[in-house]
């Protein structure tokens, strides 16, 4: 008779993600066994470079998130954890808004400055030759009357794609990229929800994960919100100023 | 890409220190997939679990400099990560990673025609099959090693697909260590060669 174990044997043998089962001691000793002798396979050998290029795309794209988000919080929120950022955050929340100083300034100034990150002080002082005073700008995504209350629109500044949404008269800006493998997900006919064309994970227009792919063990991570402020009728996102797309 | 953002640079790193993320990436990507591997045994898990111990280590990470020390965040990260899947999805701690003796170093890897690129892992595989009797360890090999066919492996052993079946669930079993009958005629066989031998 096929016991749960010998399934779970061959999906191994058969290099596939194995299926969850109730094991008892014994069948975990096979389990590990089995585990041991796959050890020795090719794949373990090493990962495929698609797989390395993928997750290196996904934390470039995590660290762009964070980045902007810490550059650009006083304006839009000011989490508890802010409290405990590192020394490279705070300087690019420093570089940002424009202070070209050495990093005690930058943090002392980065402190107060909030309220307009992108706008370079013409009175800076000579920046030291390895901080470069800015690593994003505010870029226009739509015009404000494009949003109505409760609407999803889509914006694409190259480095950084996403959706806009307004909620309650305030806009809000969640990353268009899937944090399961990095595809670039679709706003639902309903316009309700997003969904991944990989593996078919949704999310909330507000980026809560809804719905995640079988292959992936458990909810994947919140899309993450990009900082995003409204005036003169425009809405602009804080994004990188040129396209990493250029630079490789 | 990375050099478009500063806020690195201004960091002044002792001698044996990566310059930046990627380089810590490209440099541990390769150990933490073989490590992960190791204790799973199938790559759409590993790659799983790879991916998450880079996405939670990524920020933690970034003021960390030596070497050593990276590869140690690293691992303390991947056993968490590992112990988390095991949880969820099976709720027992099938395989752990063991902060004594687990060494990235080991996991360097080489050229993948290399049979030996996965150290550790190789060496465990061996071990099983050395004690095992010459047809359950000849399934095993060409089952595992091999990657052979449950049909191509009856026709290589010259019996039938049920016979073959039959054979690697008692060789698995027998390499567990849960096959007492076994285990006692083996030390039995042990004690009288070395018997011979004296």
């Amino acid at each position: 008779m096929r016991q749960p174990v010998d399934r779970y044997v061959d999906r191994l043998l058969r290099r596939r993600r194995p299926k969850p089962f109730a094991p008892t001691q014994d069948e975990l000793a096979v389990m590990r066994t089995a585990i041991d002798l796959m050890g020795s396979a090719p794949e373990g050998h090493g990962p495929r470079p698609a797989f390395v290029e993928q997750l290196r795309d996904r934390l470039a794209e995590q660290e762009r998130a964070e980045q902007g988000t810490e550059a650009a919080a006083p304006a839009w929120r000011t989490p508890a954890r802010r409290r405990f950022l590192t020394a490279g955050a705070l300087t690019a929340a420093g570089a940002a808004a424009g202070v070209g100083a050495d990093r005690m300034v930058v943090i002392a100034s980065g402190a107060d400055q909030s309220g307009q990150p992108g706008q370079p002080g013409p009175q800076q002082q000579p920046a030291p030759a390895e901080l470069t005073p800015t690593v994003g700008v505010w870029r226009d995504a739509a015009a404000s009357a494009d949003l109505a209350e409760g609407d999803v629109w889509p914006f694409d500044l190259g480095s950084v794609t996403g959706f806009l949404r307004r909620a309650s008269g305030r806009v809000q800006a969640v990353s268009g990229i899937c944090t399961h493998q990095g595809c670039r997900l679709d706003l639902a006919a309903a316009r309700d929800k997003l969904s991944c064309p990989c593996h078919g994970a949704t999310f909330t227009v507000a980026g809560v994960n809804l719905t995640h792919p079988r292959q992936s063990s458990g909810p994947l991570p919140a899309l993450p919100r990009l900082p995003v402020r409204e005036q003169g009728g425009v809405i602009q996102v804080y994004a990188p100023a040129s396209s990493p797309s250029d630079q490789g | 890409m990375r050099a478009a953002w500063p806020d690195e640079a201004p960091t002044r790193l002792p001698g044996a220190a990566y310059p930046d993320w990627d380089a810590i990436y490209a440099d541990n990507v390769g150990r933490i997939y073989r490590l992960m591997f190791a204790k799973v045994g199938n790559r759409p898990d590993a790659e799983d679990l790879t991916s998450q111990v880079f996405l939670t280590a990524f920020g933690p990470l970034r003021t960390t400099a030596g070497v050593g020390q990276v590869r140690a965040y690293l691992t303390a990260t991947a056993r968490t990560v590992l112990a988390e899947h095991w949880r969820r999805t099976l709720g027992h701690q099938v395989t752990e990673i063991d902060l004594e003796t687990t060494d990235l170093e080991d996991y360097a890897g080489t050229a993948p025609a290399d049979e030996t690129a996965n150290g550790p892992a190789q060496e465990r595989a061996t071990r099983i099959l050395r004690a095992l009797p010459e047809r359950q360890r000849q399934i095993l090999v060409l089952r595992f090693l091999r990657g052979y066919s449950i049909r191509q492996a009856a026709t290589e052993l010259g019996v039938s697909i049920a016979n073959a079946k039959v054979l690697q669930h008692r060789a698995l079993r027998a390499a567990a260590g849960l096959d007492k009958e076994q285990k006692d005629r083996a030390q039995k066989d042990r004690a009288q060669k070395e018997g011979e031998a004296s």
